[in-house]
């Protein structure tokens, strides 16, 4: 049971799993067409379309003046327009909506759409958002002891600034969105969405009507690695925007480059740090400023750079910290959640500290982690104020030291060094310390409806999406074991905003710890209510038996007091119903304690951490700037996991999208702000090849997680920062070129022109 | 088999497409095809350009001995006239969730799929591989996955999955079926006449199976025609540029132009081989050739594309041009009456242009032996290793005077200008010069003289500098290594 497959696996491999493009539909669906700026800033003089309403096959061309209710997307703050005004404020914004018999033929149409644009000066960049001072939302800060005094205490102190650069989902499936309207105001709702309860918000506040009157369904996504979190909405809602208009049904899916283009990426950082440290490397203070490309609009950046502050710390306890966070506004697609939500950027900035100790100091960077680490007893106080509870850190460092054979294999990578000229090799360890809750406290809530039929088998609904996580595989592993039924009883339901309401985006690690506990809450009334009545039914025999005695195990419900006496749960279950008892029941969970206060900065936001470590051996070539993974070792905190293949899967595939993030996954773009890699051609995520030529995953063993559900913990985002250790056994190597006399230029991504180009600057200092 | 229809075998069946009397045209492609059927959505776009395989499909082919040759192909880049009198196979046709192919239930135990979206893809990836090879190798299955991007999993499961699958030896309902696929093959092929003309509003689209039978079309049309042979960069006009392709050549059906013929002295590749199947040719007699292909595209790819097609496209980055420049091969140009042959350093005339007239076709590519005492490298730098396009690549040919003078050195330069070049200056410094590591640093200077490249997606011009200067150092270091 600990290890089934993917409840999809089967529908996946025979192509029969069925995502939003496969939906069958009949001729008169619709294609729907987006029509975007090109132009990062602008001003929209005039349009004409009188033209291409025309041509063949138009059904509807719709601007903002034909939107119903708001023209409003943006999803916390109400600054993202669905359809472009009388300004457009990135390339990718969109300006019409365009619904044909063909996508051809929207094309063509599209042509003929003439805009009259005056072109502004746009911001491109950080630097240049910094210099007009505009900032998406006011400034926020966390802070903790005397930063200033304890700088100046310091023995030791550095500085710095790290670039850590954009990165594209890239999901295999794009967006898309079917949109099918019914009686009256209804409008049902196919979607590609992590976060069906926002997505039917937007959808009716956008045509003006009642939610009552949207369902969103979505049965699975084709990867979604928070690019589905709020990026959804605009497929769903330009669709609906044209179903509601035309009166029929319309499906628009991105064509990949137009996603690339169009959609939110994970936000660019430039983080600047001064650390001060003893000559053991231990760090008395360290001062950041986060800055970070919100993009043209807010979407969820302020949490993600709240995120990115309360993980500036990472591992280590630094008891003097300022995090000062801003978030740029630039004219660019407006940047969202991608898997680690800014987690990512924050701890690049302390690991790039730690390993600037360790180069400064000549000290081993992993001896400089340790003696950093948070302690079990006392140096446990984030700088937020959350005390640390069940550090995993020391047994993490312990088991994988030994495993990993690190202390050896980083002679041994010495020595290699001082034989070979260009190829180098680097190894590093690096941990990861991952707060899971939403830091924004009221969406730790989760709903469940969980229906038993009269023949037994159980139907589950909830309200978390399956992107492929692994997520209703283990909801129904904890509903069979809840039940004590087979697996092959319960089945797990496409995601229905009519079924359960209300939901938060299935993010933030947390679909199987909220939405576990809230379907064993539906459960536990069944099984209450169930109990009930059979107890009764055994005490008809004039036996006594307390419902409460009652155990659901091995298919049946059994008297625990009497083991003898018991019943198929597939019997018991009609009994029920012929006693008019209710076999549906809902269940709700919210995540209890957690709080965080923005202005003060303080609380304690993080239900609990999970812990993961890894060592990353590495070779680059010097000559052509190639790497490549020669062995990487993980182990990870998953407490006590609901499902070891599935969890493992996590931690291969995070960590290896966080090698792509460090290494060849790069956004460039144009003077005019255009992207150039706008496609697979040139925007290179990881391949088989890619993969480390030894990958060792382990779980972490006998350290189960008080109070979540089955002990388990949270896996989806935390291995991501993983790949940290890859990234700076990277720069250990190249480092070695100068036979570590020349730190080299160290930033996110370091691609083979990167690297290249750190190489010449470091051999020309070296001359 | 008359004009305006094609035939095939899909489902186990003969499949007509007739272009008339249906909504589809020539440069519709394989998986627009697929995915406008009911029981074909399991084959999926991922990006529509060659560089995912999530529309991964098997076309299987007799291979003269009785028996199919299962060939993994991006469905995304085949125009569908190219699958006339072929055998299209899907993920729907290996097995069913009641009862799965070999491959597909190693994956789902082993835990191989996540989002499933790429799933499909991989799973034709492995069917290929699993028909062709037995037991194959660790390098072998990452050759097969090369062309299958997954952004779950971190590939390793699938890995496992195929290991484990492949220890079936291939065995599956396909071999009992053979011999009737065959027969249905060869039906549509004895019923098919020598060229077909497929006609679809403005369009105009010929599949031919005689190279003869090109010259009464070119010669008697005023207009361009389009050759379509490997097609894995044509259909981008129409998949990516939107262009309405109108005159089109198929030449993809042409054996006598996939015939590679190995001599004592050179070696003459058909234009229309195929990338794969020339890699295998060439391995032990042009290595350097064989490591450039190796990297070249991804299987996929490789199965599809065409050594006459890179030369064709002349393209500033075309993988195979510096070592066929290195290795001074010829260009063979027939025309109807006429069969010239042109040194490839002259064959490209500029950005995309070659001598190619309007009446010619590569017929092939003669690349010569060259003396033992001739070094030639190639190299080939691109962001990630696999299915890439270069940022830079080159190749180097060497000859040394015993006493280590450099008696000549031809270095050919792709992506450091509009087109493939040498660098002649950093040729003339060296020319003469001792062979040291000393000489060839001072030549990495005269680089700069030689290229002024362009800053775009894949690099900036620094980047690409550094890169073309490091070659060749990289080259002495391995030239070092030989000796």
């Amino acid at each position: 049971m600990k290890n089934i497959p993917h409840e999809s696996g089967i529908y996946h491999v025979t192509g029969t799993a069925v995502y939003v493009d496969d939906i069958p539909v009949d001729d008169n669906c619709l294609t729907g067409y987006v029509v975007y700026s090109s132009y990062s800033r602008a001003k929209i003089k005039s349009f004409d379309i009188s033209r291409a309403i025309n041509m063949p096959g138009i059904k509807k061309i719709l601007s903002f003046v034909d939107i119903p209710g708001k023209n409003q997307m943006g999803p916390v703050f109400h600054d993202e327009s669905v359809l472009a005004e009388n300004d457009v404020f990135c390339i990718g914004q969109a300006i019409f909506l365009i619904a044909a018999d063909n996508e051809e033929n929207a094309r063509k149409a599209a042509k003929e759409i003439h805009i009259n644009f005056e072109e502004l000066e746009p911001v491109l960049s950080i630097e240049q958002a910094m210099q007009k001072g505009e900032l998406l939302q006011p400034q926020r800060r966390i802070e903790c002891g005397d930063v200033e005094k304890a700088l100046a205490a310091s023995p030791h102190i550095i500085e710095g600034e790290l670039v850590t650069g954009a990165q594209e989902h890239w999901y295999l499936e794009t967006q898309a969105s079917l949109c099918i309207p019914g009686e009256g105001n209804e409008m049902k709702v196919y979607s590609s969405t992590q976060n069906p309860s926002e997505t039917l918000a937007i959808v009716a506040e956008i045509l003006g009507i009642q939610k009552n009157d949207v369902e969103v369904v979505m049965r699975r996504i084709g990867g979604g690695f928070g690019g589905k979190e709020t990026q959804a909405n605009h497929a769903a809602a330009w669709a609906a925007l044209l179903a509601y208009s035309a009166r029929c049904p319309v499906k628009l899916r991105l064509r990949r480059e137009d996603d690339q283009i169009i959609t939110g990426k994970r936000h660019p950082f430039l983080i600047k740090y001064k650390a001060g440290f003893d000559n053991d490397g231990r760090i008395s203070a360290i001062d950041f400023e986060q800055n970070c490309n919100g993009g043209y609009a807010t979407d969820l950046t302020m949490a993600i750079l709240e995120r990115a502050m309360l993980h500036a710390d990472n591992a280590y306890f630094v008891p003097n910290m300022r995090i000062t966070g801003n978030a740029w506004k630039t004219n660019m697609v407006s940047n969202t959640a991608f898997r680690g939500f800014g987690g990512p950027q924050g701890m690049a900035g302390i690991e790039t500290i730690i390993d600037r100790i360790a180069w400064y100091l000549k000290k081993d960077s992993a001896d400089i982690r340790f003696i950093n680490f948070y302690g079990l007893n006392d140096r446990n106080i984030t700088p937020y104020g959350q005390i640390i509870e069940n550090n995993r850190l020391y047994m993490l460092w312990e088991r994988l030291l030994e495993s990993s054979q690190y202390k050896e294999r980083k002679k041994a990578v010495d020595n290699f060094n001082s034989e070979n000229e260009f190829i180098k090799r680097g190894i590093a360890l690096t941990p990861v310390k991952f707060g899971i809750s939403f830091t924004t406290s009221f969406l730790n809530q989760a709903g469940a409806l969980v229906n038993v039929y009269t023949d037994g088998s159980v139907l589950v609904n909830h309200g978390g999406t399956e992107m492929g996580q692994g997520l209703h595989t283990k909801i129904k592993q904890i509903a069979a074991k809840e039940f004590g039924i087979a697996l092959e009883n319960v089945k797990v339901n496409e995601t229905n905003t009519s079924k359960v309401p209300n939901t938060p985006p299935t993010a933030a690690s947390s679909g199987t710890d909220m939405n576990g506990m809230a379907v064993k809450n539906a459960i536990d009334k069944l099984k209450k209510r169930i109990a009930s009545v059979i107890a009764d039914e055994f005490n008809k025999e004039k036996k006594f038996t307390n419902q409460d005695a009652l155990i659901f195990e091995n298919n049946f419900i059994i008297d625990s007091k009497n083991r003898g006496k018991k019943i198929l749960f597939s019997k018991a279950i009609p009994i029920v119903h012929l006693n008019r008892v209710s076999l549906s029941a809902t269940g709700f969970y919210h995540t209890p304690g957690v709080h965080f206060n923005r202005t003060t900065g303080k609380g304690a936001p993080f239900y609990y951490y999970a812990f993961g470590m890894a060592v990353s051996e590495v070779e680059v070539d010097i000559l052509t700037g190639y790497h490549r993974i020669i062995r990487a070792d993980i182990l990870h905190d998953t407490g006590q996991s609901i499902n070891t293949a599935i969890d493992i899967g996590q931690i291969q595939g995070g960590f290896m999208q966080g090698v792509g993030w460090c290494t060849t996954e790069e956004c460039k773009y144009d003077e005019k702000g255009n992207l150039l890699n706008f496609s697979p051609d040139t925007y290179k995520i990881p391949g088989v090849r890619d993969i480390p030529g030894q990958f060792n995953v382990n779980l972490l063993q006998g350290a189960p997680n008080p109070n979540t559900i089955h002990q388990s913990k949270a896996v989806g985002e935390p291995p991501f920062m993983l790949a940290f250790s890859v990234w700076l056994a990277m720069k250990y190597a190249v480092s070695a070129v100068g036979n570590h006399t020349i730190e080299p230029e160290w930033n996110i991504p370091m691609t083979n022109e990167k690297i290249l180009l750190a190489i010449e600057k470091l051999t020309s200092n070296l001359k | 088999m008359n004009h305006n229809k094609i035939a095939f075998v899909l489902d186990g069946k003969v499949t007509e497409i007739g272009f008339r009397n249906s909504p589809y045209y020539p440069t519709t492609t394989l998986l627009q095809y697929l995915r406008s059927l009911p029981g074909h959505k399991g084959t999926k776009e991922g990006c529509n350009e060659g560089d995912c395989g999530a529309c991964t499909v098997v076309i299987a082919e007799p291979d003269g001995s009785n028996k199919l040759k299962y060939n993994a192909f991006n469905s995304c880049l085949i125009f569908l006239p190219q699958i006339h009198g072929k055998y299209v196979i899907t993920v729907e046709n290996l097995g069913t969730p009641q009862n799965p192919h070999i491959i597909q239930k190693a994956l789902v135990d082993r835990h191989g799929s996540q989002c499933g979206y790429c799933t499909p893809g991989i799973v034709m990836s492995a069917f290929a591989l699993y028909k062709q090879c037995k037991t194959p190798g660790y390098e072998e299955i990452l050759d097969a996955l090369a062309g299958n991007l997954c952004r779950c999993t971190g590939y390793l499961p699938v890995i496992d999955a195929i290991k484990e699958a492949c220890r079936f030896n291939g065995k599956d309902h396909f071999n009992a079926e053979e011999p009737e696929i065959i027969r249905m093959l060869k039906n549509i092929r004895n019923n098919t006449s020598k060229t077909i003309k497929i006609e679809k509003n403005e369009c105009c689209y010929y599949i031919l199976a005689d190279i003869k039978q090109i010259w009464s079309i070119l010669n008697n049309s005023k207009e361009h025609y389009t050759i379509v042979s490997g097609n894995t960069d044509t259909v981008l006009r129409v998949n990516k540029k939107h262009e309405s392709l109108n005159r089109l050549i198929d030449i993809s059906n042409v054996q006598q132009l996939k015939k590679i013929d190995i001599k004592k002295d050179y070696i003459i590749i058909g234009s229309a081989a195929c990338i794969e199947d020339i890699k295998s040719a060439v391995k032990n007699i042009f290595p350097p050739f064989y490591n450039i292909l190796k990297i070249f595209g991804s299987r996929q790819v490789r199965n599809q594309a065409t050594l006459g097609g890179n030369v064709a496209s002349a393209s500033p980055i075309g993988d195979t041009l510096p070592v066929l420049m290195a290795y001074d091969a010829e260009v063979i140009l027939q025309s109807q009456n006429h069969t010239r042959e042109i040194n490839i350093r002259n064959f490209i005339t500029g950005y995309r242009t070659t001598q190619i007239k309007y009446d010619e076709i590569i017929a092939g590519i003669k690349i010569p032996k060259l003396p033992p005492e001739k070094i030639v490298t190639a190299y080939k730098i691109s962001k990630r290793r696999d299915l890439d396009i270069s940022t830079v690549n080159v190749a180097f040919c060497l000859e040394l005077f015993q006493n280590n003078i450099v008696k000549q050195i031809e270095l050919f330069y792709g992506g450091m200008s509009a087109w493939t070049k040498r660098a002649v200056n950093t040729e003339k410094f060296l020319t003469g010069k001792q062979w040291t590591r000393e000489n060839v640093e001072q030549a990495m200077n005269f680089i700069e003289e030689d290229f002024t490249p362009i800053s775009d997606a894949r690099s900036g011009a620094p980047g690409r500098s550094i890169m073309a200067k490091n070659l060749l150092l990289k080259f002495w270091n391995d030239v070092k290594k030989c000796n």
